[in-house]
């Protein structure tokens, strides 16, 4: 059932990204087939959340290749969601005039292969083999940055592929050493190491060797997060890629490499002192974070910037709330659900604006809901739910996590959160509130042009409204199984 | 036995280690390639050292692509991308060459500070080794950060693969094969994206120095 179920997730992406690589025939039979396509690989990844649900909290240990438990299921339901919406919006859909042919294969030969190695990321049983899919999404995605040709895109494809390959390396440097003390302490070598076996062992290994591991994992997928300081990439490379990948990489590439560095949480959490340990470190790397975006949210001239910075806030945050204990947890799994939400709508409307107005400048866009209201109106409702407004899902989800925070002792660390969080409230409305009203430049056409792109938006944001207002069971009960299963 | 074993880990280390340090005294873009095929080749041969004297098959497999990969293709890329863009010298670093080294030998101490858990916990005749492969690492990402020409950075990107490389091969005798051909794909895939990318920079800038790269802010 499960195998049936993975290949239904993940061989949609396959077929896709061969159609595009091979510039199959009729565009309008394989429009349809790669539609049809992606819906049944969403419908398999809630199918798996179901099934996930059902089954034990933690699964046994298997030699087998995949594996699928809760977490697994949760972070690969949001990478087909936004992966499908991010890709029908590429160069290639209809309304997209201005892109070549060329352009067209290469964005989906490459999305699809993006998309297809964040799933495999979180559904491969091996924390090796994990790290191999993590690194391989920084290559497919290097390579569509510059897809648009210009001297500012160019650079931003340099400093992701550098610092996010440096970076990666690191992580794997920090596999070998946790690998190198189970290999050591148990004697058993393994054809690649598994997740419950490893969980399994941990208690076991040496808690000062997986400290050191863990610090090098932490700086490695943590870079992919976009935590600070090893987040200097991240602004450049989402606000200078085309907007259907920015929603990808800030809506779910930072949860796939959040989900890596909460896996090893867990195994180090299982080492005596290790939950003190892995909190002290999340805690101040997410301050960190956190301070930095908020700061550069104030001071941004750029909308796709002031976007980008945002996703560092919140990656800081989500950061801090695996520092806060099982209900810290389960807040960062909801603020991660929400925040690919409201981060992939944005991009992609944000996509829409630079369309219209052929400027990335704050200053050059005035009168939006003028010019283009229901762009206008669906851009400030999920900018104002990355500022953590009611009736919004990530109000809840920063509530649940600051109070968390509370709960579990932290009472300075989390007051001075809520109070860098105000500055970044502060720096996104004034934005907004210049985009939004004021009379626009000369020369900008009014009204909305394919209203039907606008769809997929409008279900998200319903999506984060249904989940501002009332938390339905099955989110409660998966993310409840998520928790149940980490130690401590 | 083992007592050669442990000989032949650390001069093979010690090996490994001096090709990445000789990238800080030289300035030609081709004397860097050369350094990089060299401890490539070093490593092929201390890693099918480590199969013989530890009796571990998939390691020659493991030799093997590493000449393939990184002794024979990606030298061999990388010469031919320093003829296309025309850069065969390196400008001058941030920091001078004996600065560099100077350096490069405090990260090497640092490297046997932060190997003392690992081998204590080790019995493996190889330990002896390891300090000097964490040192590796140090000191490609000093290379990374102080070199200006985009070129010399991937070279010492190149050279932190090797390092981790090394630290599995001395600690744990590699990783399992699988993951050692995800790892060697990724490599190969990365250096060739890398290449592209580099490409790009030398179309539309004209240069690869990184200075140039300072476009975005803020």
């Amino acid at each position: 059932m499960q195998t049936l179920l993975l290949s239904a997730l993940v061989g949609p992406f396959v077929l896709s990204a061969v159609l595009a690589a091979i510039g199959a025939g009729d565009r309008r039979v394989v429009g349809w087939i790669v539609g049809i396509g992606r819906a049944i690989s969403v419908s398999a990844a809630f199918a798996l959340v179901a099934f996930a649900m059902g089954g034990p909290p933690k699964p046994l240990g298997t030699a087998r290749l995949f594996r699928v438990d809760a977490l697994s299921a949760l972070v690969a339901c949001c990478v087909a969601v936004v992966g499908a919406i991010g890709l029908s919006f590429g160069p290639g859909a209809p309304g997209s005039v201005h892109d070549t042919p060329a352009m067209r294969r290469v964005f989906q030969a490459y999305g699809n292969v993006f998309v297809l190695a964040m799933l495999l990321a979180v559904t491969v049983n091996s924390v090796a083999l994990m790290w191999v899919a993590i690194e391989a999404t920084t290559i497919a995605s290097a390579l569509l940055v510059p897809l648009h040709r210009s001297k500012a895109s160019v650079e931003a494809s340099w400093k992701y592929l550098l610092i996010g390959s440096v970076g990666i390396a690191l992580a794997f440097a920090g596999t070998v050493l946790a690998y190198f003390d189970f290999v050591t302490i148990t004697g058993l070598r393994q054809t690649a190491l598994g997740w419950p076996l490893l969980m399994d062992k941990a208690p076991a290994l040496d808690p000062g060797l997986l400290r050191l591991a863990f610090v090098f994992l932490l700086v490695g997928y943590g870079t992919k997060a976009g935590l600070a300081p090893m987040h200097t990439w991240l602004p450049d490379a989402h606000s200078e890629a085309p907007a259907p990948l920015s929603a990808m990489m800030s809506g779910v590439l930072l949860a796939v490499a959040q989900y890596a560095i909460l896996r090893w949480k867990a195994v180090v959490d299982s080492t005596p002192g290790g939950a003190a340990f892995t909190s002290q470190v999340l805690l101040a790397i997410g301050l960190f974070s956190l301070l930095i975006g908020a700061l550069s949210l104030v001071r941004q001239r750029s909308y796709k910037r002031l976007l980008a910075y945002s996703s560092v806030e919140h990656s800081g945050l989500i950061c801090l709330g695996f520092a806060f204990g099982p209900a810290g947890v389960f807040a960062s799994l909801l603020h991660m659900i929400n925040h690919a939400l409201a981060k992939s709508s944005s991009f992609l409307l944000a996509g829409r604006i630079l369309g219209r107005y052929g400027s990335t400048e704050i200053a050059d866009v005035r009168g939006l809901m003028r010019t283009m209201p229901a762009t206008g109106t669906l851009f400030a409702a999920g900018v104002m739910a990355l500022m953590g407004l009611p009736p919004f899902g990530l109000f809840v989800s920063e509530f649940l996590l600051f109070r968390a925070g509370f709960l579990s002792g932290h009472i300075w660390e989390t007051g001075v959160a809520l109070v860098i969080a105000g500055i970044g409230f502060v720096g996104l409305a004034s934005h907004l509130l210049r985009m939004l009203y004021g009379t626009p430049p000369d020369g900008v056409v009014s009204g909305e042009r394919d209203t039907w792109a606008l769809v997929p938006i409008v279900v998200s944001v319903a999506a984060l409204v249904v989940l501002g207002l009332f938390l339905p069971h099955a989110v409660t009960t998966l993310l409840g199984r998520i928790v149940e299963g980490m130690p401590g | 036995m083992d007592g050669l074993f442990s000989q032949v880990a650390v001069l093979g280390s010690s090996g490994v280690l001096l090709c990445a340090i000789a990238i800080l005294w030289r300035h030609g873009v081709s004397g860097y390639i050369s350094a990089f095929q060299l401890q490539s080749n070093v490593l092929a041969v201390l890693t099918a050292a480590v199969a013989y004297f530890g009796h571990d098959h998939d390691l020659y497999w493991v030799a093997a692509m590493m000449i393939a990969v990184k002794g024979v293709a990606i030298p061999r890329l990388l010469t031919r991308l320093a003829h296309r863009v025309g850069q065969t010298h390196d400008s001058e670093p941030i920091v001078n060459a004996a600065t560099s080294l100077i350096i490069s030998g405090l990260l090497i101490l640092l490297a046997y500070t932060a190997a003392r858990p690992l081998q204590a916990l080790s019995a493996a005749p190889t330990r002896a080794g390891i300090p000097l492969a964490i040192g590796l690492i140090f000191v490609s990402l000093f290379v990374i950060v102080s070199r200006k020409q985009a070129i010399s950075q991937v070279i010492g990107f190149l050279m932190l693969e090797n390092g981790i490389a090394l630290l599995a091969v001395l600690a744990t005798y590699g990783v399992p094969l699988v993951v050692e051909l995800g790892v060697f794909l990724d490599a190969l895939m990365g250096f060739l994206v890398m290449q592209i990318v580099l490409y790009d920079i030398h179309d539309t800038f004209n240069t690869i120095d990184v200075d140039v790269l300072k476009r975005l802010k803020h």
